[in-house]
């Protein structure tokens, strides 16, 4: 199975090209017989209308096999033109530079597959290795210039062009974290995750084949909507209201959470999938910004409280409008500053991506959540007991905030400060390895996907996890908590957990970082945390 | 007078077409952010554990701090060292430093039979220059029968050590495509030809013929031997900036350019000029999924 040939592409979907066995053996107590659950079996449903020939797996459940031959051409021709598109500086100025740069200078020395978790974690096969994907697209990008000539065949272009090989790039551009980790280890300074998105942003934007999580019920729902989870302004007050009330249930302290406060210093946004998946992080959000004294607001308007934005992932068009629309609803409340909770890839697109799209008054500031937490524990300006968090915590480094951004310190310095028994993952910091929801993996959650997400993608993390507790893992008397500051990452920890029952087993838990903060406060007389009350 | 002109042509176009490469890759439209750190020109402990200016407070309202000097640090250890291959793949490294040390020696050697040449012309003949009577002379001299001899030895080392790496190596050999074995062989012909010329003219006094001949754009007088090596090394020349092996070019531009470029757009800064000039570029044509531009129904609408 691992003599797998880059031509295998465009061979008739009946090949699957590997299966998923022999995975990458994990540490104690999953070295144990009986530990790994079992991969179910691609249904014959799904083989008849997605793409399950690459590895039986179905990410991209936009990517429906054509039904008669004209569909089939419409598709190619689709797919060339886009193809035409990727390399033109009229349709893709945005990364015409980076995406030329590695389409044209790779040395294949496949110095990226040793850096790259997917690929170890899958016990080497061969089409997860970074370069396979780009290579296949490289290839095909040649023979569509240059034909089938022997000059063509000379310099590479020996991949046949038909529909196997495109649905089957297709579907492999979700096979990568778009973690960039590979990128790190490249001598000639090339990114294969930017390959492999721009082979997303073809399939997105051409074809209009991107995953419903992604697309219809991603960004398609926040331009309408208002957010991906499809909170609309009504749901999301009452949200706020409710959440009021559960910080008093929880501490005993009720405060008026402002919304749409004009003028005010800091414009909060969250991920909108906190408050529905795991409310206690914006709560404790609430707390510590009123407990500091920020002059702080939520903001109710259209993307406003959802500071998601997956078009980064996949989609040119839909980032733009989505970071557009949130620079707007800072600058109608008038803030000084926009300030992004605990989500990685929101950070990512707030400050990085799309920091030149915007000039002049829409050019809103926008800042990490981080430094402004570690003020507030440097500062002593809440008062903290870190006994209170006297159990074994790791920090898990979401990619898009520390190798895509350079924050490294400051959530470092919160948790070594305010947990003592904090230990390393190996590695981490920039080196870190994703959770393996990076890129969208964490929302999408159809046919057989979430289960790969947990046994390849997430596996190294998992393994690191297990590493960083070896020393309590098996006692499930003790509490482990990953501190993984990023709602996908969290995203991540519960389908990885719940798929290895580490939580139920070993008591693993997981969360963000401000309710490590809250749960450390002097003033609250019973911990933040559910797991710690008897 | 033909090896002449060909060399001579050999090199402005290899020149030509280096810098086309270049112009064309800085005349792209200015891309969206994409760094990745560690960058080195963050100022101090930055630079090592992978920091930006965004662990700061408040960062836009601070007085930017780039280490100019950190980055060219780090770009002289990638030009000279190739040191993320040799941090992250120290077996290949030793074949591909080879190739790369040797090109960089026949580069200082290409330099001091310029300087021997012109040594020579001033009056010093190869004869005194071999039997040290200037210092100056002699010291071009070995110099360069030292850098010759060790470049030409490592460049073929490393071009027929990363061919039969390539060729063997079953996960190599699955990616390379047969351009990129040519690649490796002519430059070790390049290379055997110029060892064979070499051996029968140990002291390199052919090499200063040449650039005489350059410098005084009068005929190289060549055997066969000598005019089979000019004809490949000046077809290398020319061929070499069409090819991926002008990643002299690339790797400036995705270093410099994309990983380490890490400049924010703040208000009033010539970045922001660049964002504007670059946000007024109205394109051509669209892309063609329904979610484009929902409505419009012409190119231009889009």
């Amino acid at each position: 199975m691992d003599d797998i040939k880059l031509r295998d592409m465009s061979k008739p979907f009946s090949k699957q090209l590997i299966e998923l066995q022999n995975l990458m053996p994990l540490p104690a107590p999953y070295d144990q017989p009986g530990m790994e659950p079992a991969l179910k079996p691609t249904k014959d449903t799904w083989k008849e209308t997605y793409c399950t020939s690459v590895d039986g797996i179905v990410a991209n459940d936009k990517l429906i096999k054509p039904k008669t031959k004209e569909e089939e051409q419409e598709m190619i021709k689709k797919f060339l033109s886009g193809l035409d598109k990727l390399f033109s500086d009229d349709t893709n100025r945005g990364f015409l530079k980076p995406f030329m740069l590695g389409v044209d200078y790779c040395a294949k020395c496949n110095t990226c597959s040793e850096a790259c978790h997917i690929y170890k974690a899958s016990g080497e096969k061969e089409i997860y290795r970074p370069i396979f994907r780009s290579e296949v697209f490289r290839k095909m990008y040649k023979r569509h210039k240059m034909g089938r000539s022997l000059l063509s065949q000379f310099a590479g272009g020996d991949i046949d062009i038909n529909i196997e090989s495109i649905m089957r790039l297709g579907e492999l551009a979700y096979r990568c974290n778009l973690c960039r980790r590979c990128a790190q280890t490249c001598p000639l300074g090339l990114d294969n995750a930017l390959i492999t998105r721009e082979i997303r942003a073809l399939f997105s934007m051409e074809l209009g084949m991107a995953p419903v999580a992604l697309h219809e019920k991603g960004t398609m729902l926040q331009l309408k909507a208002g957010s991906s989870t499809g909170i609309n302004k009504a749901a999301f007050l009452d949200l706020i209201e409710f959440m009021e009330e559960d910080i008093e249930d929880r501490i005993g302290r009720r405060y008026k959470i402002p919304v749409d406060k004009k003028g005010a210093d800091i414009l909060l946004i969250h991920n909108a999938g906190e408050y529905v998946t795991w409310p206690e992080n914006p709560a404790a959000f609430v707390i510590l910004f009123e407990e500091a004294g920020l002059d702080w607001t939520l903001s109710s308007e259209l993307i406003g409280y959802d500071s998601v934005n997956y078009g980064i992932w996949y989609d040119d068009s839909q980032a733009k409008k989505i970071a557009l629309a949130q620079r707007k609803a800072a600058k109608d409340l008038g803030v000084r500053r926009i300030v992004i909770g605990e989500c990685g890839h929101a950070h990512r697109a707030a400050s990085v991506s799309s920091d030149r799209m915007a000039v002049g008054e829409d050019n809103v500031p926008r800042e990490s959540c981080f430094p402004i937490l570690w003020e507030i524990v440097k500062n002593k300006v809440i008062d903290f007991d870190p006994s209170r968090n006297n159990f074994p915590v790791t920090l898990h480094d979401p990619c898009n905030i520390v190798r895509s951004m350079g924050i490294v310190q400051p959530q470092r310095q919160i948790v070594k400060a305010l947990c003592p028994q904090f230990r390393e993952m190996s590695p981490c910091g920039v080196n870190n390895y994703c959770c393996g929801g990076g890129s969208g993996f964490a929302v999408m959650n159809n046919q057989n996907f979430r289960e790969w997400e947990a046994m390849v993608a997430s596996r190294m993390k998992f393994k690191q996890i297990l590493e960083a507790f070896k020393d309590t893992v098996a006692d499930p008397g003790i509490v482990k908590y990953v501190c993984a500051p990023c709602s996908n990452c969290k995203g991540a920890m519960r389908d990885v957990l719940e798929h290895y029952q580490a939580t139920a087993k070993f008591n693993v838990q997981y969360a963000g970082i401000v309710e490590l903060m809250v749960n450390a406060m002097t003033k609250n007389d019973r911990p933040f945390f559910e797991f710690l009350e008897d | 007078m033909f090896l002449t002109l060909f060399s001579y042509l050999a090199i402005i176009l290899f020149i030509g077409f280096s810098v086309y490469k270049a112009i064309q890759f800085a005349k792209m439209p200015l891309s969206n952010r994409w760094e990745l750190y560690p960058v080195p020109k963050e100022p101090g402990a930055r630079a090592h554990y992978g920091g930006s200016y965004y662990e700061d407070l408040e960062w836009w309202q601070k007085p930017r701090h780039v280490s100019h000097a950190g980055e060219i640090i780090e770009m002289l250890k990638e030009m000279l060292f190739i040191k993320i291959l040799f941090v992250n793949q120290q077996r290949l490294w030793w074949i591909s430093y080879s190739l790369h040390l040797g090109i960089y020696l026949l580069g200082l050697w290409t330099v001091l039979l310029l300087a021997g040449a012109v040594t020579e012309l001033a009056g010093h003949s190869s004869l005194q220059m071999m039997s040290n009577t200037s210092i100056w002379a002699g010291l071009v001299y070995y110099a360069a029968l030292t850098a010759g001899a060790a470049g030409a030895v490592l460049i073929s080392i490393g071009s027929l050590g990363l061919f039969l790496k390539r060729l063997f190596n079953s996960t190599m050999s699955k990616y390379t495509t047969l351009q990129e074995y040519f690649n490796l062989l002519f430059i070790f012909a390049v290379a055997v030809s110029g060892l064979v010329v070499w051996s029968g003219d140990p002291g390199f006094n052919y090499g200063r013929e040449i650039m005489k001949g350059l410098l005084t754009f009068s005929p190289i007088k060549a055997d066969i031997a000598l005019a089979v090596h000019i004809l490949l090394l000046g077809a290398l020349l020319i061929y070499i900036p069409q090819t991926k092996m002008s990643h002299y070019v690339g790797k400036y531009f995705s270093f410099h350019k994309v990983l380490w470029d890490n400049e924010p757009n703040l208000r009033n800064s010539s970045m922001e000029e660049r964002v504007k000039s670059n946000l007024s570029y109205k394109p051509r044509t669209s892309w063609s999924a329904p979610h484009i531009n929902p409505g419009s129904s012409t190119p231009a609408d889009k």
